[in-house]
This record gives structure tokens, sequence and C-alpha cells, in this order.
């Protein structure tokens, strides 16, 4: 009997004490059924504090919940007001150039109640300021909070001195400052017409100081989050889900549809395919293996969308590595690659065939296909036999050079090597090595600072836009006093052309100059060979109507979901 | 036996001591950094050296590894970390924001439920099944489920996973097609809540348990016919059946009972792997287990997230080692521990 009393009493402990916890869990209520947007967000977002996020995820976050001074168009990707109405460009007593941006007066600081399902004013905090903002751009750049992204503000006045720790400069010498509450002014380093671009990225946003400082490691956490934007944070399930609230006091709450975001994080393409078809998705990737299915499905191919990514596929030549070193064998395999092809028979993914780095929609970017060299086999071949004739050597002695062309592990890059390695061989009889290395060991190997023995003499890499300007492109990837400098290249001239473009104000002859610095490093310098511009391939519901920017994070707040042709 | 027991806990220190060593001396040794590059891009030198600056990537190795183990203030250093002896695990150097503890509260109670799950149902048609086939030995009921056990261990769980999601979730849609049903906060820090415990958290287990659990079941079976077959043959078992012991009884108390030895022997490392989470199966169910920590944590060179997760992997790997050990002696009595 003694035995029966403490089982009962133990068996009721435990469910009293479930319940309890159960009331704990249970996530406020928003309106009772609202408009549902069906996310996945594909990855865990490594955080969401603006001046750490670097990824897409990340991003996509930091986007919906905070505004940027400025915002990328949805559409056109021009860039617009968002957080700041409107900026103008002046000069310091200096001379230095100052971007002067005025904001909106009606933008609050939220934060938002599980328990009560409540978004509410933070006390005290009530509006978002230009010191927030400059607050915001300080914590970015100063060292301590670490920021990968600093860099991208080092056009800011002393902001690279400031981030590098050097003695003497402090952050209170940064050129970005507050002239009255919704006023701010940046001075900047040299002159950039891009600047308003750079002005409405996620590092530079308005920021919660308060909030920031009461919990430094844990104010991304829901419980302590304060935002701006559209959304707020509703839960985070690190791994599992993140789901994100209608922010009515959002100065345009008016105009967002969708009332929630049910984010889960599903890393499986497949799987997450697979639930879009059970209809637990609203919009989702297609896997490759799926193409043709969804090509072929009368329904399907309605809801597929192929949409054109900012980034670039490239091949890059270590410009110092013999025999890569001569002009003429570079521009020889530069030429004989079939870029077409490649798309139509190996990544089938639509992609655009690239000859010129930065692609559609990049303001200064060419035309896709009227810079740079061209797919011709004849020019390839005879630009090949002038460097054997003047060398005096025959293709076996060339081939005997064991030319290695290398890639990070993955079996698109390699199907793609595989394809290009037999284009050289039919097209110029050259035979090349093809090398694959895990990611990290990768990046580390093919850096301008590698042994000339050890690096390959030819590397895949892809990159991707931070913010719609050629800038962000041929200046930043190959200017060699500058980026990476991957493909070793010193071009003084070339170096000097793309800085001239990032300091002209007019945008007409910033283009103009734009298209000569790729014209002469695709066609003079044959730095490397660009091999297509890249497309998503997309399937988003009938009742979801969205938009895919080409930049910066998805607008759920621009999208509409019909529920009721979802129950249908 | 209890001092039997003391002395292998005292064995588990160096283990653990030389597992977090090398794992830390390893992973350092791979080529890349954490923070080398986002994305694509690579990194200016001063903003990895900010980077490196904040998580003490910049002290020298010993340096870093005794902070790991004992935690800053031992070694008279201003900084976070308290050191593996008072359980703390480090930061995540990818999941900014998020501590090594944070990530195993959150996705190991996912795993251990499911592992958990799949073992129990491993040994449930692992058992019988192996003891029909060994007691029918050569008859039609050997040859189906031999075969049946060798085709379960042959496909692997990539293929076996998606054919049950697109028979079972999308053509039939009896099942859920991805994700777990149970979320932190977790009862006990293990347990779904009891308000958890439904239909909905059962019909999400289902798919990956079976997948799971078929392929150690598969394994478990084909052990328990060989070793019961060999045991059916031993001396004392023609002893018990001539002392006239009914059939039954020869067989589940005395058969049976010696012939699991080699079947728990396999179970110890089989725990340890399944409750910490399996990467293919998680992956594919779009499960938040701690499996993919296990091989994304590398490619990120996320180095807490990789001792950390090695270590719990190796603390339950110990503790279920010892447990089979202890069960041999249960098991049979001619093992003794002194």
């Amino acid at each position: 009997m003694k035995k029966n009393t403490t089982l009962w009493l133990v068996i009721s402990m435990l469910i009293v004490s479930s319940m309890v916890l159960t009331a704990c869990g249970g996530s406020g209520a928003l309106a009772e059924d609202p408009v549902t947007l069906n996310w996945n967000w594909g990855t865990e977002p490594p955080t969401i504090d603006p001046s750490l996020a670097t990824d897409t995820t990340s991003v996509d976050v930091v986007g919906n919940t905070f505004m940027g001074l400025t915002r990328f168009d949805p559409v056109t990707g021009e860039v617009i007001p968002y957080l700041a109405t409107s900026w103008e460009s002046g000069e310091d007593a200096d001379g230095n150039q100052t971007w002067t941006f005025t904001m909106r007066e009606d933008v609050s600081w939220v934060s938002y109640d599980a328990e009560t399902g409540k978004v509410s004013k933070v006390e005290g905090h009530e509006n978002v300021t230009a010191h927030d903002v400059v607050y915001g751009v300080k914590r970015t750049v100063n060292p301590e909070t670490a920021s990968d992204y600093s860099y991208v503000l080092y056009i800011v006045k002393n902001a690279a001195a400031i981030n590098g720790g050097e003695e003497g400069v402090s952050l209170d010498d940064l050129g970005v400052a507050a002239l009255d509450d919704y006023t701010v002014q940046f001075t900047l380093e040299r002159k950039a017409g891009y600047f308003p671009a750079i002005a409405g990225m996620w590092i530079a946003n308005a920021m919660p100081q308060w909030a920031i400082e009461a919990n430094p490691d844990s104010w991304t956490e829901p419980e302590n989050f304060v935002s701006n934007g559209p959304y707020v944070l509703e839960s985070w399930v690190h791994g599992g889900e993140l789901n994100l609230a209608k922010n009515p006091l959002f100065f345009d709450a008016d105009a967002v549809q969708v009332e929630r975001v049910h984010g889960v994080i599903i890393e499986e393409e497949s799987t997450a395919f697979s639930l879009y078809e059970n209809g637990e998705l609203d919009s989702t990737s297609v896997p490759s293996a799926e193409i043709d299915r969804v090509k072929a499905d009368p329904e399907l191919s309605a809801e597929y969308t192929q949409i054109p990514v900012p980034c670039t596929y490239y091949y890059g030549f270590v410009n110092t590595k013999e025999p890569f070193d001569d002009v003429r064998v570079r521009i020889a395999f530069a030429q004989s690659i079939d870029r077409q092809g490649l798309i139509d028979n190996v990544v089938k993914g639509g992609q655009i065939p690239a000859t010129s780095f930065a692609p559609p929609g990049i303001f200064g970017a060419p035309e896709p296909g009227t810079v740079g060299l061209a797919y011709d086999t004849e020019a390839a071949k005879a630009s090949l036999q002038a460097y054997l004739d003047d060398k005096g050597i025959t293709i076996d002695d060339f081939n005997a050079m064991d030319i290695v062309l290398m890639h990070n592990t993955s079996e698109g890059h390699a199907n793609i090597a595989a394809a290009i390695q037999q284009m050289w061989a039919d097209n110029l009889g050259a035979e090349v090595r093809v090398e694959n290395q895990e990611w990290g060991v990768y990046l580390d190997t093919i850096t301008k600072d590698t042994a000339i023995e050890e690096v390959p003499h030819i590397f895949r890499l892809g990159w991707c836009a931070d913010y719609p300007d050629e800038n962000n492109w041929i200046h930043e990837v190959f200017n060699s006093d500058e980026g990476a400098n991957r493909v070793r290249t010193d071009n003084a001239d070339f170096n000097a052309l793309t800085v001239a473009a990032g300091e002209a104000q007019d945008p007409a002859e910033r283009a103009a100059l734009y298209e000569q610095a790729e014209k002469m490093f695709a066609e003079e310098i044959v730095g490397y060979a660009p091999i297509y511009h890249y497309t998503a391939m997309n399937v988003t519901q009938s009742w979801v109507t969205r938009n895919f920017p080409p930049l910066g994070a998805n607008d759920f707040y621009n999208w509409t979901v019909d529920e009721a042709a979802r129950g249908n | 036996m209890l001092r039997y027991i003391i002395r292998r806990i005292l064995q588990f220190i160096p283990v653990l001591l030389a597992v977090t060593l090398f794992t830390f001396v390893l992973m350092r040794a791979i080529p890349g950094g954490p923070f080398d590059h986002a994305g694509d891009k690579a990194l200016p030198p001063q903003v990895v050296a900010n980077i490196e600056a904040k998580y003490h990537l910049d002290w020298p190795m010993w340096k870093q590894f005794l902070s790991y183990l004992v935690g800053d203030d031992l070694l008279g250093e201003e900084g976070p970390s308290l050191g593996v002896i008072r359980g703390d695990l480090g930061p995540s150097l990818r999941y900014r924001g998020q501590t090594v503890n944070d990530i195993i509260e959150t996705s190991l109670p996912v795993s251990a439920q499911l592992g958990f799950m799949s073992l129990l149902l491993a040994l449930i048609i692992g058992i019988p099944t192996g003891t029909i086939a060994a007691l029918k030995q050569n008859t039609w009921m050997d040859y189906t489920s031999t075969f049946a056990a060798v085709i379960f261990l042959s496909i692997p769980n990539l293929v076996l996973a998606p054919v049950l999601i697109w028979i079972f979730a999308i053509e039939l849609g009896w099942f859920p097609v991805a994700t777990w049903g149970a979320k932190p906060p977790f009862f006990l820090g293990i347990f779904p809540r009891f308000s958890q415990l439904n239909a909905n958290y059962f019909s999400h287990a289902i798919l990956p348990v079976f997948a799971l659990g078929t392929s150690s079941a598969a394994g478990i079976a084909r052990l328990t016919r060989a070793s019961l077959l060999q045991v059916v043959n031993e001396d004392y078992i023609r002893t018990a059946r001539s002392k006239g012991l009914r059939e039954q009884t020869v067989i589940v108390v005395h058969a049976l009972k010696n012939s699991l030895i080699p079947v728990v022997t396999i179970l110890g490392p089989a725990f340890a792997a399944l409750v910490t989470g399996t990467f293919v199966v998680e992956l594919i169910f779009g499960i938040n287990g701690l499996g993919k920590h296990f091989v994304t944590s590398i490619g990120n060179r996320d180095y807490p997230v990789i001792t950390g997760v090695t270590l719990i992997y190796a603390v339950v790997l110990v503790i279920a080692n010892l447990l089979v050990d202890v069960t041999y002696a249960w098991l049979d009595p001619r093992i003794r521990f002194d």
C-alpha cells in the first residue's frame, strides 16, 4: 500500500510539472487566423545581429525585422528611400565627400511579448533616431564587435584605421554623425557615387544600444529582441524553426498583408520540395534532379520560375604561374570554353553565359556577350600556337608542364570541370589535370600568399553581389591593391581605372568607365575566364504573390497570400 | 562489483582527456580557419584578426587548450570560458550568439528520443526474428528472415528514407513528410512534455524511427541467429534438456540469455551512435538533431562545436560500454568482475 502511494505521488507530480512546463512554452496568439506564409529558411541563420550577419538567411531575417536607411526596389533593384526619405551629397571643409540622409520620424522601436502576443513600443526609446544609426555604424566598425562585414564600411572616413586598431584614432573619429535627431551624415574616405546602396545595408542599420548593452550575448533571442521593421521575431527554436509576426506599429503596417511567417529550417532541398508538394511550404527551390519533372508537369510548370541571381561562376588563372604568365595562353583557354554547350548539357539551369564579370542588374555591368572573349576555337588555337612557336616548344612539351585545374569538392563543380577539361582537350589539344579539395583547405590553397609551386594554374570560384554596383565586382575582386587578388595580376592602369570609376559622379561616366575596366580585364589582361551568371529555380504556390528581389532580403512585407485560395 | 564500476569510472577521465586533446589538436591542424572567408569572399586580415582576438584564437595552442579545459579565470586571463571541467563547452564560432551548450541542449534531446525509439524497435524486431531463424534453421522462416535482414542491412538510409517519404507521406498521405513532433523546452531536459506525447508526435516519429531502426534490427537479427545456433549446441543446453526441462524454458532461460552476449556487445556502440544523432536520417527528415553538427561543424571549422559533440559522443559511449560490461555478468554467470 505504501509503495502505491509513492508511485501515485510521483505520477501526479510528473503530470503537474508537465502542465507547468506547457504553460511556460505556449506562445501568444496573434490574430485568430493570421495570414500565414509557410517558408523554409533552408539553414539556421548563423546570427540575426545586423552587425554580424553575412549570409543570405541571416540577411533575410534582418531585412524583415530592421529598416535600412535605403533599400533596393524588389523589382528593378534601384536604391529607394526606406528609413531615410531623401539624401544628398556634399563636401566637408577638407574636401571629403559627405552624404546626408534625412530620416522618417514615425518609426518606432518595438518588442514582442510571447505571453500576450502583443507588440509594443519600447518605453523611453519610442522613436528610431539618427543617434541609433550612428551607434549601429560605430558598433559594426568597432574592432571589439568583430564584424565580418565591417570592411564594407571602410569607405567611411577612418573606418579602416579604427577597425584595424591603429593608434591615434578612436570611434569618435569615425565619419558618421547625427546632425539632429533625424539627420545623419556620413563623411567618406574617397568619393563614392554608390554610397546610398551601402548605407542601406544591414551593417549600417539603426541598432538598439540599450537592448544590446543589457544582453550583449543574447539580445537576438526572442525575449530580448528589439527591432523596427515590418516584422518582429515571434519565436526561434535554434535549428528547428524561426517565426516572424507582423509589426502592427510599423509605419506602413497597412500595406503589409502577410501577418505571420512560419519558417521551418529544412536543409535538405529534396525534403523541402516534398513538403512543397504536400502543400506545407508556399515556396521552395527546385532540386536539380526534379527539374525535368517540374517542367513536364502541367501544374508544377505553372508554378515554376527561373530567376537570375546576381552571382558569377568563373575560372581564375594564376597570372604569374608558367605557362599562364603569358596572355596568349590565357586567351586560348578562355576562348575555347563553349559556355552555352556547358549550360545546355551539364548545368541545365538556363544560366546566362558570361564573358564579363558583373551580371545584368548590377549598375555598370555590360550587357552579357558584348564584352570579353567569345567562344572561338580558331582564334584560341592560333593564340596557343603563337605561344608555342614563340617558345619553340610543341603541344606535348606544353602538356608536360602538368597544368592543374582545381575546384572545391562538389559533384556539380566536378561535372563542370570534367566538361571544360574535355573542351580544352578537343579544342586546343591541351591536357589539364583536375584536382579538388575540401572548401576550407581549398580557400587556403588559392590565396595569393600560397607558394607558386603549390597553387594550381586554374581555380574555380563564384562571386555574389552585396550591393548592386560594379564597385562590388570588378574593383573589390580584381583590383590588385584592394581585393584578395587570387589571380595575382598587377596592372597599375587597370587599378587606377576601377578607382576612377568609383569616384566619378556622373552615372553615365561611371558606367562607361566600368565597361572599360571590364573590357580591359577580360580582353587585354585576361586574368580569368568567366563561365556563367547564376540562376535559381523556384516553385511558388498559386495562392502566393511574391517578388524575387535581385538583391538583399526577401521582402515578405510586399508579398500576399490568398488564404481562401489555399483552402481549395 | 562496485569497486569494479568505480575503477572504470576513474578510467573515464584519461580517456575523455585524450579524446578532447586529439580532437582539439587535429581540428586545428586542418588548413583553413573558421573566419578566413564569408561565403566565397576572403576577409581582410585585420577583420580576421579582430574576430580571432575575440575568440582567443590568437593565443598559443597550449593556452587555448587550457582555457578550453579549465577556464580563463584559472589561467589568470580575462575571458568568458569556464572550462569543460565546469561544464562550459564554449561558444559556437559559426552560430554567433549560441554556445555549444545551447546547441546540445536543443538538439541532443531530439536525437536521443529518435535514437532510443529506433533502438527499441531494432530490439523488438531483431531478437525475435533472429531467434525464430535459429530455431527453425534451414526452413522457409529462416530463409525469409535472413533474406529480409540482408535487404535492410544493404539498403542505405540515404535511399530508404526518401522512398519512405515518397510512399507513405506523399502518395498515401499517412504520415508527415518531415520535422519532429516535439520542441523545447523538454521534460527533464530530454523527454517530450506530456502535452506533446500525442498522435502528432508519434506520426512524425514513425518514418524516421522505421528507417533508422530497421537497419539496426537486421544486424541484431543476424547476430542473434548466429550466436543462438552456437549456444544450442553447448553441453549445458544438452544437460538442461536431459534434466527434462521444457523446451521453451531451455531456449528462453538458458540458450537465449547466453546467446545475447554478442548482441549486447554491439548494443553499446549502437546506443551511443543512435542516441547522439545520425546525420543522414535527421537531414532527410528535417529533424533538428545533433547529427548534423558532427558533420557540418568540420566544414565550418567550428572548433568548439566539433570538440563538444565529440566529447558528448565519447561520454555516452564509455557509459554505454560500462553498462554492457555490467550486463555481461548478469547474462553469463561465468563472468565475474573483481
